[in-house]
């Protein structure tokens, strides 16, 4: 009965006892093969979708199939699971800096029906990131199963992400980074290894099922110093082409809200928008990993003014899907738009210099999409090590390097604030690990509550207190109303000090007349940076805490700072 | 060694709440065997000592608090003795007389003790009114006595000793402690009961020890009702 009983705890078993590295390995494999196959489902669901309504693209209703399908994921997510719209990575991050990494099972698999909605129905979005939603959730439900605890469970969140990731695109590394620079936040072997061994899983599952290929194989280039000079350029426009995303994505989402209509009609009402450009630019429709394809081996014959509009229809159709409410990813678009924004620029390079022999427009179409996740993502090494194994292309590392630094700097520069991370920066929910914003969150008041506090009534005469003075180690003095108990006031011995030396007085003032009933106080479930920004702007070194009208204990500036530097030590330290 | 949940908070100095949380976060090195929660101390104290923390392992024979372990009046008194018709016309020659009457002390003693109490009257006047004086060294006699002691000393014939108000002094409590903090704590004590007008009246009407005692024995009543207030 007791081996029954103990599987459910292999954190007990005697092999995992001293050190838990082995245990998370062994997790990770076991995560990283479940979120290939979410993987892995998601992309035949989407190719049979895709065949499955081929025969009505037709027609001349077609424009209203993205409408439908990003309606019914909307109604799917609002009404049946219950989540709000949208890619589900900034949850996840936040899920991981805030509680532990706990994520709701329904996660695993709600993302993965919605997004396939919405793309197989021609939304402009990508299956990435509902699939790093569900890699995550996945990680950590199979951690709650087996109690780990926040620390494991975080990890095995990054390596349900990474799984996810290195399945979709064929590319360990390249999940192994995204895993760690976007979701964790936290370089650190602990985290590391787990995350490469579910790499590595859930690449393994997506070969074994889909055969190991290359997505966007290329022919071979021979990149000169004038390619390597000119894709400073590039990395400008990818830069400008992403802050645009950004931009028209945000806006589109405070203009569908204004639309006083249910969500999934505004989901239909994007969705029908990207149907009508899709008429005329068949591009901007789906995932784009067909046209990303064509342009990679540069087999895209068209001008100039196709390919910018192209460019630009994509940015528009995909702020359309997803800020109206669709459901899916960026990372999809961002490969498509960079690499119309990649060969747009090779044209543009053409049309001024004609005597150069610029390399193949395929290299550029490749750093174009570098720079346009570079940038979107502000994450550098996501966007390099993508780009390489999604290409198979080591050769354009040179150039590929430039122009993710320049523009993820550049990115930086004008957005402070990633794609991903922007929402929750603008609440305040962005707690990366080691910060002051993350110590203050993980403390709480109750850990911080000083009880040596001797309570005083209300109609208690000063000789009294004196005496209480005289035994008492604190200043403060909390005064409660003698009747209920409830807290009135604070008295401090800087109140009583004109009278002290006033015999007189003694038996004539009471505490109620002395005390401070205009005191700042604190509830215990506060935000512990806020009390301190409220310290900070009057000046004070202690609150009293109550709750109920009930005088709890004192929170003094000395204490936090004491447990702030021990939270700290225990946070930073290995 | 197996520690308690409780056993670490106390050694690590945090609240139990915290030392729960950095279980639940995965961050305290614990062995789990089911709901059962084990720490082992030298696990504890190396994980401690890498992440730099305060850890010190529980002591089972603590020494008793000091503030509570002072010594009360009466006791010191009974030790200090009383002494009547004490002798002399100026302020050397009553100390010089009482301090040899002094019985546990042995001779070269009572001539530092005389010569701190005669540099501290020098210093001011421990005269404290009512007729009451109270004389003591400068700095606790340490390395001379472990005990504190009071001789309460009753002159043959009140004389000046230029306390603040003048008065001539009847009576002379000499306070001999081995540490400050005693010095304190008892001089805090015998003032309370100098302060009282009808002590000093009974001390100027009678002086017997037995009354004398028990009148102690009610002030000290009283300043413990005080103290747990």
């Amino acid at each position: 009965m007791r081996i029954f009983q103990s599987w459910r705890y292999p954190a007990s078993w005697s092999i995992f006892r001293m050190d838990d590295r082995l245990l998370l390995v062994i997790m990770a494999v076991i995560v990283g093969n479940c979120s290939g196959l979410a993987a892995v489902a998601l992309n035949r669901a989407l190719v049979a979708m895709f065949e499955w309504l081929h025969h009505f693209r037709d027609h001349w209703w077609a424009f209203t199939l993205p409408a439908v399908g990003a309606a019914l994921s909307s109604l799917f997510l609002d009404k049946i699971v219950k989540e709000g719209a949208g890619h589900g990575v900034p949850e996840v991050i936040y899920s991981v800096s805030r509680y532990g990494g706990l994520l709701r099972l329904r996660s695993s698999i709600s993302r993965l029906i919605s997004s396939c909605l919405t793309i197989g129905s021609g939304g402009s979005a990508g299956p990435e990131a509902p699939v790093v939603m569900s890699g995550a959730s996945i990680g950590s439900n199979i951690a709650k199963f087996f109690s780990l605890n926040d620390r494991q469970r975080v990890t095995l969140v990054g390596c349900g992400a990474a799984g996810a990731i290195s399945a979709i695109f064929n590319a360990p590394i390249a999940g192994m980074v995204f895993a760690i620079e976007v979701i964790l936040g936290e370089w650190k072997a602990l985290h590391i290894i787990p995350i490469a061994i579910a790499s590595v899983t859930g690449t393994e599952i997506s070969r074994i099922l889909q055969g190991n290929q290359i997505a966007f194989s290329h022919r071979q280039f021979s990149i000169d110093f004038t390619d390597i000079l000119a894709c400073i350029g590039l990395a400008v426009l990818t830069a400008a082409a992403s802050i645009l995303l950004t931009r028209l994505l945000r806006s589109m989402h405070s203009i569908s809200e204004k639309v006083p209509a249910p969500v999934w009609v505004r989901a239909a009402i994007g969705g029908c928008a990207v149907g009508i450009v899709g008429i005329f630019l068949p591009v901007v429709m789906g995932e784009g990993y067909h046209w990303i394809r064509i342009m990679s081996e540069g087999a895209l014959a068209k001008g100039l003014a196709f390919v910018a509009l192209a460019a630009l229809a994509k940015i528009v159709a995909t702020s359309l899907t997803l800020g109206w409410g669709g459901s899916g990813g960026i990372f999809a678009p961002c490969l498509v738009i960079g690499s119309l924004v990649g060969v747009t620029y090779h044209h543009v390079l053409a049309l001024l210099w004609p005597s150069v022999s610029w390399v193949n427009e395929g290299c550029f179409a490749l750093l174009g999409m570098a720079g346009l996740i570079s940038g979107i993502l502000q994450a550098p090494l996501t966007g390099i090590f993508l780009i390489v194994e999604i290409t198979g292309g080591y050769e354009v590392i040179l150039p590929l390097i430039i122009v993710s630094a320049i523009s993820t700097t550049l990115c930086h520069w004008i957005e402070p604030a990633s794609f991903y991370l922007k929402d929750l920066v603008d609440l305040g929910h962005l707690l990366r690990p080691g910060t002051d914003a993350r110590v203050l969150s993980d403390m709480t008041v109750r850990e911080l509550i000083e009880k040596d506090c001797i309570t005083v009534k209300q109609n208690m005469l000063l000789r009294e207190f004196v005496n209480i003075v005289q035994q008492s180690r604190r200043n403060y003095f909390p005064v409660e109303n003698e009747a209920n108990g409830h807290f009135l006031g604070m008295i401090h011995l800087d109140d009583i000090r004109p009278y002290l030396f006033n015999a007189v007085m003694y038996d004539t003032v009471l505490i109620g007349q002395i005390m401070d009933t205009n005191v700042e106080i604190v509830h215990p479930d506060d935000d512990l940076s806020e009390i301190l920004n409220r310290m900070d702007e009057q000046h004070l070194f202690s609150m009293p805490v109550v709750a109920n009208n009930r005088f709890i204990g004192l929170i003094s500036k000395a204490t936090l700072l004491d447990k702030y530097r021990k939270e700290l030590m225990v946070q930073t330290g290995q | 060694m197996k520690l308690t949940i409780k056993e670490v908070a106390k050694c690590l100095k945090l609240p139990l709440s915290t030392v729960e949380r950095w279980i639940r976060q995965g961050r305290i090195p614990i062995q789990k065997s089911g709901n059962n929660l084990t720490f082992t101390d030298s696990a504890i104290e190396k994980w401690a000592a890498s992440h730099n923390l305060p850890f010190t392992k529980p002591q089972k024979d603590r020494a008793p608090q000091e503030g509570s372990g002072l010594e009360n009046l009466l006791s010191v008194m009974k030790r200090g003795g009383v002494f009547h018709d004490v002798k002399g016309d100026d302020v050397p020659a009553v100390l010089q007389y009482a301090v040899n009457k002094m019985p546990t002390l042995s001779a070269s003693v009572k001539i530092r003790l005389y010569e701190r109490l005669l540099e501290r009257e020098h210093l001011t006047s421990t005269g404290i009114g009512k007729g009451v004086a109270i004389p003591h060294p400068h700095d606790p006699l340490a390395d001379v006595i472990d005990k504190p002691l009071i001789a309460t000393c009753f002159l043959e014939k009140p004389i000046d000793f230029a306390a603040i108000d003048d008065k001539p002094v009847f009576v002379m409590f000499i306070l001999i402690s081995p540490t400050i903090k005693l010095h304190l704590h008892l001089l805090s004590r015998l003032s309370y009961c100098v302060r009282d007008n009808a002590f000093v009246e009974f001390l100027r009407a009678s002086s017997d020890s037995d009354a004398f005692f028990s009148k102690i024995a009610d002030f000290e009543k009283q300043l413990d009702k005080v103290d747990h207030y």
